[in-house]
């Protein structure tokens, strides 16, 4: 009786299409080869349809990791990662990335960068040349169409970068680190260009960043990784309506609470290395031995 | 104290000789300095394009697979320092005294250097392009026609830049050695050596030089160029 009233909830709750970009990852572990301790260990997570989730954590902590086994790059050694209930093997345009050094192909103008994915999918010149249309005005780029690639500021080409991705349409967007490389003001007008597109789209989104003050901003939810091996530490759910204030005292206090947490992992893994750490200085005497052997005879 | 002219001949010694080989030469098919180099042209076009092909295959065989590379690459390397006149011996053996003989010289002396040169720069493709051609749905043949084949382009072209310059030394040398109709320039060398005229001997060798360097010039560094300036390299 009670089943069957949970049911009928759950099913009158799904809307008639459902939406894409569900993550499931179930007990995922990975374990690069000869190493004592596994890179991530032991991680469930679930992102729901649409979410903006940030993971953070210390260098080494497998926040990358954790990305190139959704993107596909790599196989866990143990657990699942599904899509949409299917999993993940290989790399594909329905988990787009969105790289550190954009990756952008230098033999190829910004237009054809932005259409790769759409040849390859064998889509004909004009369905290409509309849709690219579309994306330049998204990322504000209608300009430089044709330009090269190093004919780019660093903020033009994460947003060629994020153009190529989202053409697609995929149903996540993986970021890695993406605005690491770009200096402050133009990283700030980039915050502001991604929660833009994000309320277009509302692409489900997996963020990597060591940078707290890019958590807060963007994220719904954040994810504090655990180092050595890498596990789920914290998860803060982000309230805030967006666009963000930075300098409202809730983000104030968040930036707060997420660095205190990473703070202490890292003085944890310091702690650690120096634990593992047994040099001693030599005791004094052991240096007066070694007087007479030069030219002691002399 | 006099010039010795047949030790250094003077500029305009090498002018007369130049407006010499120009004249016809009964004994030499008509006019040397049209006849030779033109002969010589024809066998770079044909040995050049053997040997980047060969060139090539080897090149990507050697990036694809790394256990081929660590037991062939010392000794290909090794055969690269070898001076490709070395080759003559075992060409006219192979090969007889013919234009086949000729083409062999040519092209061992530089598809080694060709395939070392692309191997080389192949390497060097940074890896995210792979992955960023993976994650965009390149997978199988697309990723080699359409992600690493163009970003081979800027390691191709210095290898095609430095293979030309091998095959046109190599068959110099092959040409002197083994003197097949119709006479190149490298034979035109040797048979000028025998009449004895210092002058004429440096015209050749002076137009031995031009035609390396006027082919570097107009065609190989050029595509070089356009290459490095799409790839926004320097």
């Amino acid at each position: 009786m009670q089943d069957d009233a949970r049911v009928q909830v759950v099913s009158s709750a799904t809307p008639a299409v459902r939406p894409r970009g569900r993550l499931v990852l179930e007990r995922v572990s990975v374990r690069f080869d000869g190493a004592r301790v596994p890179v991530l260990h032991d991680i469930s997570l679930t992102i729901e349809p649409g979410q903006f989730v940030v993971v953070v954590g210390p260098s080494g902590c497998g926040k990358t990791t954790l990305l190139n086994l959704v993107a596909g790059m790599i196989r866990p050694d143990s657990g699942s990662i599904t899509l949409d209930g299917v999993p993940v093997r290989a790399p594909g345009p329905d988990r787009a990335v969105v790289f550190q050094d954009h990756g952008l192909f230098p033999w190829l103008n910004v237009s054809q960068n932005i259409s790769f994915a759409m040849r390859m999918a064998g889509a004909t010149r004009q369905q290409r040349d509309r849709r690219v249309a579309e994306m330049l005005r998204m990322v504000h780029l209608v300009g430089s169409a044709q330009k090269l690639v190093h004919e780019l500021s660093g903020g033009m080409k994460q947003r060629v970068a994020i153009a190529r991705a989202l053409v697609m349409d995929p149903a996540v967007l993986l970021m890695d680190e993406p605005f690491a490389a770009l200096d402050a003001q133009t990283r700030t007008l980039m915050h502001g260009q991604v929660q833009e597109l994000w309320m277009q789209t509302r692409k489900t989104i997996l963020f990597v960043t060591h940078s707290v003050g890019e958590a807060v901003r963007l994220a719904d939810r954040i994810i504090v990784l655990h180092a050595h091996p890498g596990r789920i530490r914290r998860q803060i759910t982000v309230d805030l309506p967006h666009p963000r204030d930075f300098d409202s005292p809730q983000i104030t206090e968040l930036v707060r609470l997420v660095r205190s947490e990473i703070e202490d992992e890292v003085n944890r893994v310091n702690n650690e290395a120096l634990g593992e750490d047994n040099w001693q200085p030599a005791p004094a005497d052991h240096l007066a031995d070694h007087t007479g052997d030069m030219g002691g005879g002399i | 104290m006099g010039w010795s002219d047949w030790v250094c001949p003077m500029p305009s010694s090498i002018a007369r000789a130049l407006r010499e080989l120009l004249e016809v030469w009964p004994l030499l098919d008509g006019r040397p300095l049209l006849v030779a180099p033109l002969a010589s042209i024809v066998r770079l076009g044909a040995g050049f394009a053997i040997s980047l092909a060969l060139g090539v295959l080897l090149g990507l065989a050697m990036w694809r697979w790394q256990e081929l590379d660590r037991m062939l690459g010392p000794f290909f390397l090794g055969l690269q320092t070898l001076p490709s006149v070395c080759w003559v011996p075992l060409a006219i053996i192979a090969f007889g005294i013919n234009e086949r003989g000729i083409l062999f010289v040519l092209v061992m002396g530089s598809f080694f250097a060709i395939a070392i040169a692309l191997r080389d720069g192949l390497r060097t493709i940074p890896p995210i392009y792979q992955r960023a051609g993976l994650m965009l749905g390149a997978s199988g043949w697309k990723l080699y026609r359409h992600v690493l084949l163009p970003a081979s382009l800027p390691a191709m072209a210095g290898s095609l830049r430095q293979g030309f310059s091998f095959a046109w030394r190599s068959l110099m040398g092959a040409e002197m050695l083994l003197l097949v109709r119709p006479h190149g320039l490298g034979s035109l060398l040797d048979a000028l050596r025998n009449v004895g005229n210092a002058g004429q001997v440096v015209a050749v060798m002076l137009t031995m030089v031009i035609i390396g360097m006027g082919a570097d010039r107009l065609v190989f560094a050029p595509i070089q160029r356009r290459v490095s300036a799409r790839f926004g390299l320097s």
